[in-house]
């Protein structure tokens, strides 16, 4: 049973690689499309299993603001809807290809971030959320005001993203969502375990302690803005591509807030725990809850189950839904090694 | 006294001034400790040890004086003014009264945020892992686990700081401070919380680090057994002004500290 002896062998540590580990997830995520060719899901089921993708990216990058460096944004939402934006401007209307009018809208996104995050220097908590939550009302009205650009209440439209010639179906767009997601796993893996993630863990623990440790508040307090906005534009490019449309009353703070709830009932510093997060903020209403008599008929379903989910999870569960494997996974060797014992005995 | 004139000064503090609103914390202090010497600095309940301390690491800006350091480069530089993320690379770090670490993060990974400013590897270079990065992280993890095994805990180098008992985690700042190459290090009331065991232990620890790894060292400690048994010198302050400073014998019978104690704790056990 010791599997420590197992280090060695070459099969164990390809299991044991987390970047292995993230592609077996992906394949599984790849699996979708197929069980709706079987019957499984409905066309509307990839959507919302799409969107929770999206939105998993968008996660990813509060996580590494809020879980890692302890800063709070109500502003993920604002940015989100600039990436759909700008991406369907950079595409229909400027006829950039997809990838270049998402590193544009990425680019454009982080930009102001870095200007939230030289604001997040003088304030802090209580304030900072407000702050954000501020740039992103202030987006949201320019998406509804700029018609010329952003199509106003109107929306935008947006196609299927082309790549290398061809144009992808909703099918090859959700892989390529999938595909995007397991990069961004393994990237945000990669940074947090090195010194950057270090830096950010110090950040938050006592930002005295870590200037003294020579952390350069300023640099990564900037870092962790920019990221957290570059992979909130980057999920807003792929959704634009995804569901092929932008409206103004996407991008508000309810948006925010379901983020940030994923954040919490996923698990802080988790990236699986996003992901988890993800799926049960933005799946389990619409392909669950929607089907059950009397409660499936309220309005705004998904936001009280998030509520509840997040009273839940910081009562009981504070280090988020994701530590229910790892406790299930103890729970079980315990009762293997109690059993081997007794048979021993 | 005769062999400190030939050694040069590691911190040499002179007419340090602050002041919060009307009350003057840290009132014209000057004293200079030397290369590889263990410096105690004492003084009663708010004679504003700690606050000499953020003077010297810039968390706090003096209003006067200058606080000039031998750095890690061989030059004597000059520290008021300097951004507080920079003292460290100059080769000066401390730790704090109230032990700083990451709960969340193992032993070895608060051991290796010492190592912050050795770290080269821009962060995209971390996202991918290229190999700069993999070696410096492969380098510096053999550097910090080094570091705990000098104090003793390498066993725990993988457990998580959050419910590691109090003594460990002091020694976990210890070892973070060892990896950041120090030439001084300056120990905000390292023997406080922990017990006698525990303090003669932390004795030795810090004349380890002065003999092996060859730094000063500056420390603020109210455990007189403690301060007595291991300094070369020391300085007492009271209510920001300079008392007296010499070898330990020479402080216990100096009549201002006695009165500044007021019989408290005469330079004996306590």
């Amino acid at each position: 049973m010791d599997l420590t002896q197992a280090a060695g062998n070459p099969v164990y540590r390809f299991y044991k690689n987390p970047n292995v580990r993230f592609m077996f997830f992906g394949a599984l995520l790849c699996l979708v499309p197929y069980l709706k060719d079987i019957g499984v899901f409905n066309a509307g089921m990839l959507i919302t299993i799409g969107g929770a993708i999206i939105y998993s990216v968008a996660a990813l990058g509060l996580n590494l603001l809020l879980g890692f460096a302890g800063l709070i944004s109500l502003g993920v939402a604002g940015f989100v809807g600039l990436g759909a934006y700008a991406t369907a401007y950079f595409t229909k209307d400027l006829g950039l290809a997809f990838w270049v009018a998402a590193l544009g809208a990425i680019a454009l996104a982080t930009l102001i971030g870095l200007l939230v995050g030289l604001v997040s220097l003088r304030v802090s908590g209580l304030y900072l959320a407000i702050a954000t939550l501020c740039v992103s009302e202030i987006l949201l009205k320019t998406f509804e005001s700029f018609d010329s650009i952003t199509g106003g209440m109107t929306g935008k439209r947006a196609a299927y993203p082309t790549i290398l010639g061809t144009t992808l179906t909703r099918e090859g767009t959700y892989i390529m969502l999938v595909i995007v997601l397991v990069l961004l796993m393994m990237l945000t893996r990669n940074l947090v375990k090195g010194s950057f993630g270090r830096a950010l863990h110090a950040m938050r623990g006592s930002e005295v302690a870590a200037q003294a440790m020579g952390v350069n508040l300023l640099k990564y307090r900037l870092l962790a803005f920019a990221l957290s906005t570059a992979y909130a534009a980057l999920a807003g490019a792929l959704y634009v591509t995804f569901i092929r449309s932008s409206y103004p009353t996407t991008w508000t703070i309810t948006l925010s807030l379901n983020i940030l709830a994923v954040v919490v009932i996923g698990g802080f510093r988790s990236i699986y725990g996003t992901i988890l997060g993800s799926f049960v903020a933005f799946i389990v209403p619409d392909l669950i809850l929607k089907k059950l008599p009397v409660i499936g008929d309220v309005p705004g379903l998904a936001y009280i189950f998030n509520g509840v989910m997040i009273i839940i999870v910081i009562m009981f569960y504070p280090a988020g839904l994701i530590k229910l494997f790892s406790d299930a996974r103890g729970l079980a060797l315990r009762l293997v090694s109690g059993k081997a014992r007794k048979a021993v005995n | 006294m005769a062999d400190n004139l030939e050694r040069a000064a590691s911190l040499a503090i002179s007419d340090l001034s602050i002041h919060f609103g009307g009350l003057k914390a840290v009132d014209n202090l000057s004293f200079t400790v030397y290369e590889k010497e263990i410096f105690g600095l004492i003084g009663p309940n708010g004679a504003g040890k700690t606050t000499v301390f953020n003077c010297i690491t810039q968390f706090y800006k003096p209003n006067a004086g200058s606080v000039k350091f031998l750095a890690n480069t061989g030059e004597t530089v000059e520290l008021v003014g300097r951004p507080v993320h920079t003292i460290i690379k100059l080769g000066l770090v401390r730790t704090f009264q109230n032990v700083e670490v990451i709960k969340e993060l193992p032993l070895i990974d608060n051991v290796l945020i010492g190592a912050h400013t050795s770290f080269k590897a821009s962060v995209f270079e971390q996202a991918l892992t290229l190999p700069r990065a993999r070696r410096e992280e492969r380098r510096f993890r053999e550097k910090a686990m080094n570091a705990l095994d000098i104090l003793g805990i390498s066993d725990r180098a993988n457990m998580l700081a959050g419910g590691q008992p109090y003594g460990v985690l002091k020694r976990v700042e210890l070892a973070r401070a060892i990896v950041s190459d120090p030439k001084l290090i300056i120990l905000d009331e390292p023997a406080a919380g922990l017990n006698e065991s525990e303090t003669e232990t932390l004795s030795h620890t810090i004349k380890l680090l002065r003999d092996q790894i060859g730094c000063t060292i500056l420390l603020v400690e109210h455990d007189m057994g403690l301060v007595m048994g291991i300094c070369d010198r020391i300085c007492a302050i009271s209510f920001g002004k300079f008392l007296a400073c010499g070898s330990p014998s020479e402080i216990q019978k100096n009549k201002l500290v006695q009165e500044a104690y007021l019989g408290e704790q005469q330079g004996g056990d306590d």
